[in-house]
């Protein structure tokens, strides 16, 4: 295909990107030599990867696309180098088969180079990619200034690295990289991307028989038309504030435009109502649940304010109850996290009288006086909102019989509990120590927050915070 | 006393008779084993189909939704997929039952071809390992156990270059050929998972989604939120999908208790103080439906493992089959002695005679007695059932689950108590709506026990109500204040109506009434006290002691009693106590005990040398020859307090431990 026809095919695949193809296509096509090292970087979603490989394949030049997330390790991304540019050789020489066996083992670098050599000797040019270069997992900057010198070693090597913002040269070790960047796609940009592929909005048309005349190019139209003014309007008034990427913008769009048409495929207005639309549906845009990412898209097509406000309180229904003692040994471990250890005789003593150990409201007065003593400028912060701090497991179990009426029986339940709360996550063992998980001076500390401790206090009536030291407010 | 005649025979004396019996020497407990354990495992295997079926049951609903999600979500292979479809699967703290859950899982799934696979924390510490499971497990390779091996390719250089063994290349060498509708990949454990890793597994899974259809399946034991705010916001828009909650396991727990203990079908049943102590275990410490069945086990087990007259529970148990000490037992039975004692106050002298002398006559009275005893228990658990569903039909708060009425029902609580009478009050009151469903839903318990006249209520209701559209009361709900009040605007109508009304509404009284009365007598004949039936001991277990000891046993408890007070362990006269003070030290304690009672009565801090001597004061003899032999008990004694994790080396100070373990703790 001739440079012109790849760019025009490029071009209708993926807009505004034209500089950018065509920078790629005065570098890389098969006569004049190639840049030895390129970084093409850019923030996600900006087309890298898809443009890559869609240029590439119409240009016909041999290569090797390796997506480094799927490495695992250093040794596996050598491997599949050599792997994927064996398959990419063969394919170039029209499935002439190539002798493996020398090529069996890359274990480090210069088998790398030495393998790469051997099956590039006498080439033409060869572009090996490596996608994503910074998501290596493992072997960190200088395995990247090595490979980067790849295309130094051998001559018909052109190598291109992408990543997400551009590689300092401390890390490149040479100045021979060139550099491509694609920038972020502006408002305009992202509205023409996505509005070239509109929704539907009748998941299945309206059938011929009642609207002889609603035809499907009629009706590609309207989705066109509806769309384009949709994403104007996601986009200002959601998109620009949190997800402006192609890829959040898209998901977020796809999210609500099911809702928002609803009333349009109910028949309750037009297909060109738009403003009317919007009013209707205001609601969709005032609420940030579509940005966020959530695993439950809890928002489902039928949903309105005020199932929406349903929800808020709705989530905990399903809360499986831990047993009583569970509850209150995971109370005691909040209580030994956040409490410093020196004001347990305070609070936990043995009194007759349990009301005692309890904390008074703070009061204005306690404050002020706080206040001028360490200064006013010295602002306390609530100890919750501190890290947890580790606590021995008899101190544990010191305060969570203290927080018991009656005694309890010293059973092994309580340490296989214990066990298990350590693997729910929700006590973690401090430190490493010994996998025995309940050997004696092993620290832990609490893995969950203020507001689940609460909870947990108010389902056996305990309130925790009259037992925290310094109080939540 | 009067019946003093019985002391001829030599009746013993004392309340502890099990061990005098163990005393007698020809006693052998093994007798009869085979048969027993025979016995034992007809018994349990119709138990164990139920509690299988039972939790196939209960969370078949939950799974079938599961099984639809992944089908649906590789309903459309072709369809480019942005993130990984997920399921999160609120499996709830019981940790241990999880496990069985997604076996369960997997058997539906992969009858839907997808290939499904389970990993749990433990297997996977990191992401390699992760992955060389995972792919062991989808290609079901064999893998060569050589540790060298394991990370280079296969070495035959004749092919080539190989795949690692943790590239998901296999993977997709593996869908090519089997093209597997989906790659469901449960995570059992989630929550344990180092969380970093589950962003890389993640990440890798999502790059890997264009050729690989993988499904994932988190397990949960604590919440959705919770877990979702573990990942990183970028993991999430890699996933999308549902939660699925699973049945919570109190609920499993009623089931199976209604199924197994409750079940009107069962030949030993189990004792209201055992069944209790279970329960309570459950709510207290530990949600496992898995421990609940194996306490229920271990109680069949115990059952006729160690009570040899449990013989007699044979199906068709013959003369010949029973031997002399089983008689012998059965005559030391405590509800033989009562049920004696009941014969001769009837002045059966003649019967008791024979009952002592005559094997073969008190086998055909304890044949009788086991059918008879089957029978009352078994009714007994039956009313249980239908008074619980009694008060779940006319709606009765508090709800109060079979589980509570049965155990009462099984102590013999029940009979005459509030629960019964408050239970009764309302169906006097009864309107005719309420008594309809009421009717409806005692119509399903009807049969062997509960065999009273529901269908003639129902006819003469039915006709009675099919002259009015309006609910009928009775006469003690027409004087309820509350139920006036709502029609006071229409009083004057109301007036007019009711003396038309009257006559249907005593028609209707005399229904409700005759019902109330049925069920009253129903109840008080089979709400009986199981303890107080002969043979009890054989048709019932519900012995606390080896449960306890095995399920719930303390081990640090006896720890600190062995080493407070040795003594209560050993048992000899040395240990005793210093001049009848029991807490004393004495010399001839284990070295280590001196040592950890003095350990008791120090601070945090304790000073090794004080410690030293105030042990060489006790242990020593003061002679300077013996020292070195009292210091190397006095670091034996110590390096075990230590190996014990009682104390550990203090850098606070020089010549200190501290203290790391408290006493009652
Ligand atoms: N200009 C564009 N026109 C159409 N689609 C685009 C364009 N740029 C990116 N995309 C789409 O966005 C998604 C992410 O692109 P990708 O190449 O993976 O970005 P990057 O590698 O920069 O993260 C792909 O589905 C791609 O098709
Ligand atoms: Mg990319």
């Amino acid at each position: 295909m001739l440079p012109e026809e790849i760019i025009t095919q490029l071009n209708a695949e993926f807009q505004c990107r034209d500089q950018q193809i065509r920078h790629l296509t005065a570098l890389y096509s098969a006569h004049p030599p190639s840049p030895p090292s390129l970084n093409l970087y850019g923030l996600t979603a900006t087309g890298k990867s898809s443009i890559l490989r869609s240029y590439f394949h119409l240009a016909r030049i041999p290569h090797a696309v390796i997506n480094v997330r799927e490495c695992i390790t250093a040794r596996h991304l050598l491997e599949r180098i050599v792997a994927a540019s064996l398959d990419a050789v063969e394919e170039a020489d029209d499935g002439g088969k190539i002798d493996r066996r020398p090529y069996a083992r890359t274990e480090n670098l210069s088998a790398l180079c030495v393998n790469m050599a051997k099956l590039l000797e006498g080439r033409e040019k060869f572009v090996l990619v490596l996608d994503a270069v910074d998501k290596l997992r493992e072997g960190g900057g200088t395995l990247i200034a090595a490979l980067g010198r790849l295309g130094e070693t051998i001559p018909s090597l052109a190598l291109i690295l992408t990543t997400t913002l551009p590689l300092a040269p401390s890390v490149l070790h040479s100045s021979s990289t060139a550099f491509l960047h694609f920038p972020p796609y502006t408002r305009s940009e992202l509205l023409t991307i996505l509005g070239a592929q509109p929704l539907k909005i009748f998941s299945t048309p309206p059938s011929l028989d009642q609207f002889p005349d609603y035809t499907p190019d009629l009706a590609a139209e309207d989705d066109a038309w509806l769309w384009s003014r949709f994403l104007q309007a996601v986009y200002d008034s959601l998109s620009k504030h949190t997800g402006r990427d192609l890829i959040s913008f898209r998901t977020c769009a796809t999210r609500l435009w099911r809702p928002f048409v609803e009333p349009v495929v109910a028949g309750q207005f037009g297909t060109r109502d738009f403003s009317r639309l919007m009013v209707n549906r205001r609601h969709l845009f005032q609420v940030e649940d579509w940005v966020l990412h959530r695993i439950i898209n809890t928002a489902g097509p039928d949903d309105d304010m005020t199932t929406a406000a349903a929800k808020k309180k709705a989530p905990n229904v399903h809360v499986h109850a831990l047993p009583y003692y569970t509850t209150h040994i995971l109370i005691a471990a909040y209580l030994a996290s956040y409490n410093p250890s020196r004001t347990d005789v305070t609070y936990f003593m043995k009194h007759t009288d349990k009301r005692k150990n309890k904390r008074r409201a703070p009061s204005a007065a306690s404050f002020s006086v706080t206040g001028k003593r360490t200064g006013a400028k010295h602002r306390k912060i609530s100890r919750h909102l501190l890290t947890p701090s580790p606590f021995t497991l008899d101190r544990l179990l010191a305060i969570f019989r203290a927080l018991l009426e009656g005694t309890v029986p010293q059973v092994a339940d309580l340490y296989t509990q214990i066990a298990t709360l350590s693997s729910m996550r929700l006590l973690v063992r401090a430190g490493i120590g010994s996998n025995d998980v309940l050997e004696a001076g092993t620290r832990w500390r609490v893995g969950f927050g203020w507001e689940f401790a609460r909870a947990l206090g108010r389902s056996v009536n305990l309130e925790v915070g009259e037992y925290l030291v310094g109080g939540v407010d | 006393m009067e019946h003093q005649r019985c002391y001829i025979y030599q009746p013993p004396e004392t309340e502890e008779r099990a061990n005098k019996r163990q005393r007698t020497s020809k006693f052998d407990p093994q007798s009869r084993l085979p048969e027993r354990l025979q016995i034992y495992r007809s018994v349990w295997a119709q138990q164990e189909e139920r509690i299988q079926n039972t939790l196939e049951g209960a969370d078949s609903a939950t799974q079938e939704n599961i099984v639809n999600f992944i089908s649906a979500a590789s309903s459309s292979p072709d369809e480019q997929k942005f993130a990984i479809p997920t399921a999160l699967i609120v499996a709830g703290p019981s940790i241990a039952s999880h496990g069985h859950f997604f076996e369960r899982l997997g058997r539906r799934v992969r009858d839907a071809n997808s290939a499904y696979i389970v990993l749990t924390s433990g297997e996977c510490p990191n992401l390699k390992t992760l992955l060389k499971n995972l792919i062991k497990k989808v290609t079901s390779r064999v893998e060569d156990d050589d540790e060298d091996e394991i990370d280079r390719p296969s070495t035959s250089s004749r092919h080539g270059p190989k795949l690692l063994n943790y590239d998901l290349g296999h993977v997709e060498e593996w869908q090519k050929k089997h093209r597997a509708a989906s790659i469901v990949v449960a995570l059992q454990d989630s929550e344990a998972f180092d969380a970093g890793l589950l962003v890389d597994t993640i990440d890798l899974f999502h790059s890997w989604l264009d050729r690989l259809p993988f499904v994932l399946l988190f397990g949960l034991a604590t919440s959705a939120e919770n877990f979702e705010e573990r990942l990183a916001g970028n993991s999430l828009r890699f996933l999308e999908g549902q939660k699925f909650d699973v049945i919570q396991s109190d609920e499993i727990i009623e089931k199976l208790l209604h199924a197994t203990v409750a079940s009107t079908d069962v030949r030993l049943h189990i004792g209201s103080n055992l069944c209790r102590r279970m329960l309570d275990r459950q709510k207290d410490h530990v949600q496992s439906t898995q421990d609940f069945c194996d306490g229920l086990k271990y109680a069949y087990m115990s059952h006729f493992y160690a009570s040899v007259p449990s013989l007699l529970l044979k199906e068709g148990i013959t003369f010949s089959d029973v031997t002399a000490d089983i008689f012998e037992a059965v005559r030391n039975l405590p509800s033989f002695r009562r049920w004696v004692e009941d014969t001769l106050d009837d002045g059966r002298a003649q019967d008791v005679r024979n009952l002592l002398e005559d094997n073969e006559y008190l086998f055909d009275q304890v044949s009788q007695h086991i059918q008879s005893g089957q029978q009352a228990l078994l009714s007994l658990s039956h009313a249980a059932s239908v008074l619980a569903s009694i008060r779940q039909a006319i709606q009765m708060s508090p709800t109060v689950r079979l589980s509570s009425i049965w155990i009462r029902a099984a102590s013999g609580e029940l009979s005459g108590s509030p629960l019964i009478r408050e239970t009764m009050l309302s169906i006097k009151k009864i309107p005719s709506d309420k008594l309809v469903h009421l009717l409806a839903s005692l119509r399903e318990l009807e049969g062997n026990y509960f065999s009273i006249d529901l269908a003639s209520s129902q006819q003469r209701l039915d006709s009675l109500l099919k002259n009015t559209d309006t609910p009928l009361r009775t006469q003690h709900d027409v004087r309820n204040d509350s139920l006036r009040t709502t029609v006071v605007a229409q009083k004057v109508l109301l007036s007019k109506h009711k003396a038309a009304l009257s006559e249907q509404d005593r028609a209707y009284s005399d229904i409700v009434t005759e019902f109330h009365d049925r069920l009253e007598t129903y109840f008080a004949s089979s709400l009986v006290d199981p303890r107080t039936l002969f043979l009890s001991e054989i048709l019932m277990y519900d012995l606390k002691s080896p449960h306890t000891e095995v399920f719930q046993p303390k081990p640090r408890f006896a720890i600190e009693r062995a080493l407070a007070s040795p003594h209560d362990y050993l048992g000899c006269d040395c240990c005793s106590g210093v001049d009848g003070n029991p807490a004393a030290l004495s010399a001839t304690q284990p070295a280590t005990a001196i040592v950890y009672q003095m350990y008791l009565e120090s601070g945090t801090l304790i000073n090794v040398s004080d410690l030293w001597s105030a042990f060489n004061a006790i242990a020593g003899d003061g002679s300077d020859e013996n020292e070195p032999k009292t210091m190397a008990l006095f670091q034996r004694a110590l390096a075990e307090l230590k190996y014990l994790g009682l104390v550990k080396p203090s850098r606070k100070k020089t010549d200190h431990i501290s203290k790391t373990m408290w006493k009652g703790l």
